[in-house]
Order: structure tokens, then sequence, then C-alpha cells
């Protein structure tokens, strides 16, 4: 549906902020929220079979999780749930062009600059390649 | 709208091709691997890089027919099990997992000198150092598979172009020094001059002739391992955008790269100051070539691309080892722990750091040897790793034929892709990995001698044969997984059906033959 709020959940449950954030923002516009888990295992190595089986249960698991929350707490906002195979960053991206979307919403794990230089950053990825408005919600601290 | 599974990605078919090379990593891959083929073949390395492709081409067919039926990452693990029985497939699985840390050494030690000759050429004979950084290159390498790193797909053209380009700009130097014509004189440790002098290139290097069998056998057992990599990647990973056009076209594509680079490389390194100059220098005959071919910061490149390369060589070892013993794991072959997925990275955290265990001890127990004995445990990896390669990939071809030969007949297309190439490819690496046992069992086939018997015989055996106690031993503990039965040939489905997915590994056992 056009207009729709993409979300990018991690595989550690990450962006459930920006889902309560996006979620309470679709309620106010009368919006729907489209919650997308990306992952690739590593294309230099055999994939397929009982691998690809518990990433998928691993995600299905986590966004389940959060939709349920989301329901819960915004029962009027229609949530549904992307599992993609590919990078995070390109997840978000296609789901966001099939969607139609209006509006990126991830989360930000406070990972330092360092950090995010050395390994990569989705969030810091999406800013500059994302083809529509971005939206940061910052995670909460992990302690 | 909730969809259950995991969508398919894209890749373009540039990303398809520099997976398929870079898995392959060819600057290390020659890196390791030129010194023993020139040792075997002299100045008919061409010959051997441009044969060694055929088997491993044969099997890459293979692996693309047993993919469609079961896309395992166990791949000959769970193809082993439907065609030829449970106990086939673990040895299948195990011949697997061996052939990944027999490499690992050999990828540790080559990673930690040329990342030293980077500096200091003197250091790099400190066996402490460059071992302590082998070591960490280990953990560093275990570390970026666990984390579940990934450069993205513009940061491999750039650094698989680099090598690439670099590969090929030492070769031309090489055989255009080689038609001019370079000498150089070298001492040894005793203080003895060796003169080398360079050979004008010649067409006929591609041939066969004047070749022994046990040449040629010795020569393809250490060139397998330079395509190990290529076959998996091409023929396994399928999904790319139109993907029933791009796997192809890049596969062609890929391949054709990969055997000019081999080719043009080999005319280079071997023409340059002739054969016995690179076996004189196995243990690091592409640098030492590329001394006297480039100027000085050419070479500092060529170091870096080795590096590189090595770096993208231990993922395609990691990976497929931890996979297989994932695999192995879910299927109930071994411990249930070996399937365990972290649910932060989603990659297999318990085996790759099992595995970077092993291979760090597998590493230390080479260093002792090689540095105690007149054995050069290193080199001779490089051909026990091409025996165990040998073993698991002359089972996945046999596996094929034997999977799918309710349909070899159907077709002539079939009778020669399903039937015919995979079997030859089994054939041959069986053969050659028999001969390199007859061969090796004694000192003349070089690399020096472990507990009186070839040192590659020792290494390229004891792990295999460490696999079949460890596999009685599992039969017992794992009763469930020995009692499945091969496939009935009635259920394999047609390759070139619509559905060519076979029923759940499992559903047939010795009890329940049919699955019903």
């Amino acid at each position: 549906m056009a207009g729709d709020f993409v979300v990018g959940i991690g595989p550690d449950g990450s962006g459930e902020s920006a889902a309560i954030y996006a979620a309470h923002l679709a309620q106010l516009l009368k919006r729907s929220v489209v919650l997308v888990f990306g992952y690739e295992a590593s294309s230099m190595g055999p994939r397929g079979g009982p691998l690809e089986d518990q990433i998928e249960a691993i995600a299905d698991e986590v966004t389940s999780a959060v939709r349920n929350r989301l329901v819960e707490a915004f029962p009027d906002v229609e949530v549904n749930i992307e599992l993609i195979r590919d990078r995070a960053v390109d997840s978000l991206i296609i789901a966001a062009e099939a969607h139609e979307a209006e509006l990126i919403v991830v989360g930000h794990g406070g990972r330092g600059p360092l950090r995010a230089a050395l390994l990569g950053s989705t969030t810091y990825e999406l800013v500059h390649r994302g083809p529509i408005p971005i939206l940061v919600v910052p995670d909460p601290d992990e302690e | 709208m909730a969809d259950k599974g995991l969508k398919g990605g894209s890749l373009g078919l540039v990303a398809v091709i520099v997976i398929g090379v870079a898995s392959t990593a060819p600057g290390y891959s020659l890196a390791a691997g030129i010194g023993g083929i020139a040792d075997a073949a002299g100045v008919k390395a061409p010959f051997i890089m441009l044969f060694a492709f055929v088997p491993m081409g044969c099997i890459a067919a293979a692996f693309y027919y047993l993919n469609k039926a079961d896309p395992d990452c166990g791949t000959n693990f769970t193809w082993g099990v439907r065609a030829f029985g449970p106990r086939a497939g673990w040895i299948s699985g195990w011949g697997c997992i061996v052939a990944d840390l027999v490499i690992m050494p050999n990828l540790a030690g080559i990673s930690g000198q040329y990342l030293v000759l980077l500096f200091s050429e003197k250091l790099a004979q400190n066996i402490y150092l460059t071992t302590t950084i082998g070591i960490l290159f280990i953990v560093a390498m275990c570390w970026i598979c666990w984390k579940g790193i990934e450069l993205s797909a513009k940061s491999q053209v750039i650094l698989l172009g680099t090598e690439v380009v670099i590969l090929s700009v030492f070769a031309v130097v090489a055989i255009v020094k080689a038609f001019h014509g370079t000498t150089r004189t070298a001492l040894n440790g005793d203080g003895v001059a060796t003169v080398y002098h360079s050979i004008r290139p010649s067409l006929s290097w591609m041939s066969p002739s004047g070749l022994s069998t046990q040449a040629i056998t010795a020569g393809l057992v250490v060139a397998i391992f330079a395509y190990w990599g290529w076959d998996t990647c091409v023929s396994v990973n399928e999904e790319a955008e139109d993907s029933s056009r791009t796997p192809g076209i890049a596969a062609v594509l890929s391949t054709f790269i990969l055997l000019a680079i081999y080719l043009l490389t080999s005319y280079g390194v071997v023409s340059l100051l002739g054969p016995t100059f690179v076996s004189d220098n196995s243990g690091d005959a592409i640098y030492a070539a590329g001394k006297v071919a480039l100027p000085a910061i050419f070479v500092k490149l060529l170091v870096i691309a080795v590096l590189t390369s090595a770096a993208a060589s231990c993922q395609t070892t990691i990976l497929p080892a931890t996979r297989t013993m994932l695999s192995m794991g879910a299927h109930g072959a071994g411990p249930q722990k070996l399937a365990q997925i972290n649910h932060k990275q989603l990659t297999p955290d318990f085996s790759t750091w099992l595995f970077g265990g092993i291979s760090i001890g597998w590493y230390l127990l080479l260093v002792l040897v090689s540095h105690n004995s007149s054995t050069d445990a290193y080199s001779a990896s490089i051909a026990a790793v091409g025996m165990a390669i040998a073993v698991y990939y002359g089972v996945s071809g046999l596996s094929c034929v034997w999977y799918y030969r309710r349909y070899l007949l159907v077709s002539a297309k079939n009778f020669f892709l399903i039937g015919f190439l995979p079997l030859f490819g089994g054939v041959v690496l069986i053969f050659v990995f028999c001969k390199t046992v007859w061969d090796a069992r004694n000192e003349a086939y070089g690399y020096g001698l472990l507990f009186g018997v070839g040192t590659v015989l020792v290494i390229g055996t004891l792990l295999l044969a460490v696999g079949v106690p460890l596999m009685i031993w599992c039969s017992f503990k794992y009763p469930t997984f020995f009692s499945y039965s091969p496939d009935p040939i009635h259920t394999v489905p047609d390759p070139y059906s619509e559905s060519t997915l076979a029923a759940p590994l499992g559903t047939y056992t010795k009890e329940n033959r049919h699955g019903w």
C-alpha cells in the first residue's frame, strides 16, 4: 500500500523502539506499518537446508514478537511482516519500493563511529542510499 | 500479507562473477601451489593448470544437479547420504571438513609470511613471528565468519580487480623478460651459488607430451586445489537476477577469467627464471619471482594481492567447513551442538570456534613438525588437501550419477551432463587420490618423510582415516541417523521437472524403506 512506514528489525530485536515510534506515527496518520527483516547468509559458502531454516525460524520469532507488542499497543494500526533474503540495507530499500513506502524507520544501536566504520552500519549506509525519508530512532542503552 | 519464508535476494551478473573468482582466490592459490606444480611438471605447469580444470568443471555439474534435489548447506554430506547411505555421506562430509582443516595451516602460514614480507624480508624468516601472526589471522578470520561480516559488492570488485590486474601485469612483464632473457644468481644457506636462466615460453607447454603419469598426478593434486571454491560458488549459488541465465553466463565468464589468469601467470612464473627457481622458492614463489620481475612498489602490491586473496580463501574455507558441521549436527549425524546458531549474528558460532580451535592446534603441530624435521609440512599440506578434495569431490561426482541413475538415459543431454561429466570427474579425482597414495608412500615423491612414510601421504590420509573410528563412535551414539537408507530410486525427482526437491533427509529409513 502506498504510504506505508517500513521498519527495519534486526536479529537481536533491535529496531523495536523504531517500530513503536513508527506505529505511533502510523496511528496518528492512519497508515500501516511493515516490519522488514533482511538477512543473507554469506554467499561465499553453501547455504540452504538447516542453516536457512534456523535463520528463518529466528526471523519469524523476532518479528512476530515485535508485531505482537505493536498490535497490543496500537490496535488500530495494521502491522505486516516481510522477511527478505538480502543484506539489511538492500532489504529495506527493496521493501520500501515494493510498498511504495513514504518513510523508512530504523533503530540506531549507539555504535561508536569507529565500530561503525570498521563493521559497517546499516543505518549509516541507509542514510546515504535511502530513496525516501529516513527516520532514525535510537535504541535504548543495552544496560 | 505476512510472508512465510525468506525471499530470495538478487545478485547481479558482476556480483556472481566476482564471488566465483574471489572465492577461488587466484592470488593465494598461485602463491601456495605454483611451487609444487613446477616441482612436479617443470615447464609444463601451464598444461597442469589447464588440465586440472577438467575434473573440477565436471564436478561442478554434479554439484549443480544435486543442489537441485537438496540445496542443503551440508552439500556433499547430504548428497552422499541420499545416494549411498549414511556411512558414505558421513565420510564424505568428514572429507570436506578435513580438506578445509588441512589447508588452514598453509593459509595461516602464507598470510603470516606475506604480511611480514610487506615490511621486512629478514623478519619473515622468524618462525615465531610468522606463526604468531598466522594464529592471529585464523582467529581474525573465524571472528569475521562468526560475525557474519561481508564486504560490500563494490569493495569486492575493487579488491578482486586489483588482484587480477596485478597478477596480469606481473605475468606479462615476466613473459617479456623471459623472451629477452634474464639470469639470476642465488646463494643458498650453505653459500652455494645457483644460477637460474630464463626459458623462452613455448606453446608446447600446454601439451602433456613428455610428462609421466606420476608427474601429471603429482601436479594435478596440487592444481585441483587451485580451482577449489570456484565450483561450489558457481553451482550452488543460483539466486541471481533472471536466474535462468545469469548463473550460466557468470559461470562461463568466471571460468574464462580464472583459466586466463592461471595460464598467463603459470607461463610467466615458470619462464622467468625456469621451473627450478620456482620449486626452490616454493615457500614464497610468487614473491620471489615478483621481486625479479617488478619494481619494488609493484612487489608490495603483489604481496597485498596475495594477502587479500588469502583472506577471501579463508572465508571460503571456514564457511563450507562450519556449514557442513552445522548440517551434520542438524541432521543428527553428530552432536546437536554443532548446529547451534548465534541468535544475534545468525551464524553457526559453536562450529566456527571449534573449527578455529582445531585449526590452530593443527597449525602448531605442523609448525613443530616442519621446524624439527626435514619435512616441508606447509607445502605438503597443499598436496594433502588436493587428496582430501579428490576424495570428497570424487564421491560427489559418483553420488550424482548414482542418485539420478533413473534419468540418465532419458535424453542425450541428461546422459552427458548428469551422467558422463560427473562420472568422468569423479573417476579422474578418485584415480588421482589412489595414485597419489601409491606414489607418495616413499621419499622420492618430495616434501620429506614423516614416520618413515611420505609426508603428503601421512597428512593426506591420517585425518581422513581418523574419520572411520569417529564415524563408528557416532553410529552408536546417534543410531537414528545411521538408520537412514539411500533415497529409493522411484522417489528421486526429475531435475528438469517443476519440483526438483527431494523429500527431507530421513524420510526413508531401513525399517521404513519407502517412506510410507
